[in-house]
């Protein structure tokens, strides 16, 4: 085997042309997409912690929103809880009194038809002793004090 | 053995397989690329493109094993060319060769009249690491890098790595250095080789050296891709000790 000075020049001219083509068209590309891609990775890392964070406040956040919202409804309940009794309370004392009232007028309503019986009664007992009184008169008055009548105003009639 | 068609150009000796070789090993390793890149994608990434990932994660991490890890960024590159073209030609040339033999001599592929009396072959196809040549030229395209950046990111204590831990030592340092790269170039060279060496002794058996054959291209592969691997991370870590000085040391 013979050295043959040209072949070792042949071999690095090759190799630096290999290197240029190589760092221009395979290994620059590939490089690149390699940092993207760990840029990628990085990023995707990064959104995936954002978000983890955020869904944390957001649950924080809701149970707060639940216990509001049970603590709320707690309170409605409560306030309709003591509306609603006063609100009977108001009712039974209402009806306790339209109650009294209707006794009451009941009681004025029948005392005043007691009063307006009584006066009826006693025009038609007076009626009544007025036609008695007059039957009887009539019968008594009759011829005697009819001739007295006549008489006492014939005689009126003479003076005159 | 085989002799490889060396075609006198001008001054120039041409060795056209190895030409043919790293031109095939440059084609393959940037369509493989390039076909991995092809669909790109940021959320649905293909399965072609999970392997890319995965193969530079994989240069990534050795590369950081090697150096503080905000400083891998710039040689993940160069790791990635290194190790996908070191493999992609260590594997080239283990499933077939192309072997001619010639009757006459033909100058203009080196071909004499001698070699034709000794019935030598030509071979067109093989692995370009199985070439000293090559393997010296990546080593040396190493060898440039580290003593660059050596230059110029980390002067103070490249220059003193020389004389350390004493002045005397400067030979020894000098030797270090260029052991290195020799070491680099001459391990992938002869893994490879003695591979291919191998192949072809193993073809002359016949049929009967099939099973070897198919052990022994399935070991190949192997010691390609460790061989790949072993290059590129030495050059990292001798990148690392020339360029990178920590504070600690």
């Amino acid at each position: 085997m013979a050295w043959i000075w040209e072949s070792t020049v042949i071999a690095m001219v090759a190799f630096g042309v290999l290197y240029w083509l190589l760092n221009k068209y395979a290994f620059g590309p590939l490089f690149d997409v390699m940092e993207k891609r760990r840029q990628l990775v990085l990023e995707q890392m990064n959104t995936a912690e954002n978000s983890r964070k955020a869904a944390d406040q957001q649950m924080e956040e809701q149970k707060l929103a639940l216990q509001q919202a049970r603590k709320e409804a707690y309170e409605i309940i409560e306030q309709s809880r003591t509306t609603s009794s006063k609100q009977a309370e108001e009712i039974v004392q209402t009806a306790k009194s339209e109650a009294s009232r209707l006794k009451d007028d009941a009681l004025k309503d029948i005392e005043s038809e007691k009063n307006k019986a009584i006066a009826a009664l006693r025009t038609e007992v007076g009626g009544i002793s007025v036609k008695i009184a007059s039957k009887i008169i009539e019968k008594q008055v009759d011829e005697k004090s009819q001739e007295q009548l006549v008489g006492q105003y014939l005689k009126e009639v003479g003076n005159k | 053995m085989h002799e490889f068609p060396v075609m006198p150009l001008g001054p120039f000796n041409i060795d056209l397989s190895t030409l043919i070789a790293i031109v095939v090993s440059v084609i393959v390793t940037f369509l493989i690329a390039k076909l991995a890149v092809r669909n790109l994608s940021v959320d649905n990434p293909s399965k072609m493109q999970n392997f890319m990932e995965w193969v530079v994660e994989f240069v990534h991490s050795f590369i950081a094993s090697t150096m503080p890890l905000n400083r891998v960024k710039p040689f993940l590159s160069l790791g990635l060319t290194l190790i996908m073209f070191i493999f992609v030609s260590n594997l080239l040339g283990l499933p077939f060769g192309i072997v001619t033999e010639p009757h006459h001599a033909i100058p203009s592929l080196g071909v004499t009249e001698e070699m034709i009396a000794e019935h030598k072959e030509l071979a067109w196809w093989k692995s370009p690491t199985a070439d000293i040549s090559v393997t010296a030229g990546l080593a040396l395209i190493v060898f440039v890098i580290i003593h660059f950046l050596g230059l110029k990111q980390n002067r103070k204590h490249y220059v003193k790595h020389y004389f350390h831990p004493f002045p005397i030592f400067f030979p020894v340092n000098l030797l270090e250095t260029i052991a290195k790269p020799v070491t680099l170039a001459l391990r992938l060279f002869a893994n490879i080789f003695a591979g291919e060496v191998l192949i072809a002794t193993i073809l002359m058996m016949g049929w009967y050296g099939t099973p070897f054959l198919v052990a022994w291209q399935g070991f190949s592969l192997f010691v390609g891709g460790i061989q790949a691997f072993l290059f590129t991370i030495l050059t990292m870590v001798y990148i690392s000790q020339a360029a990178i000085h920590e504070e600690e040391h």
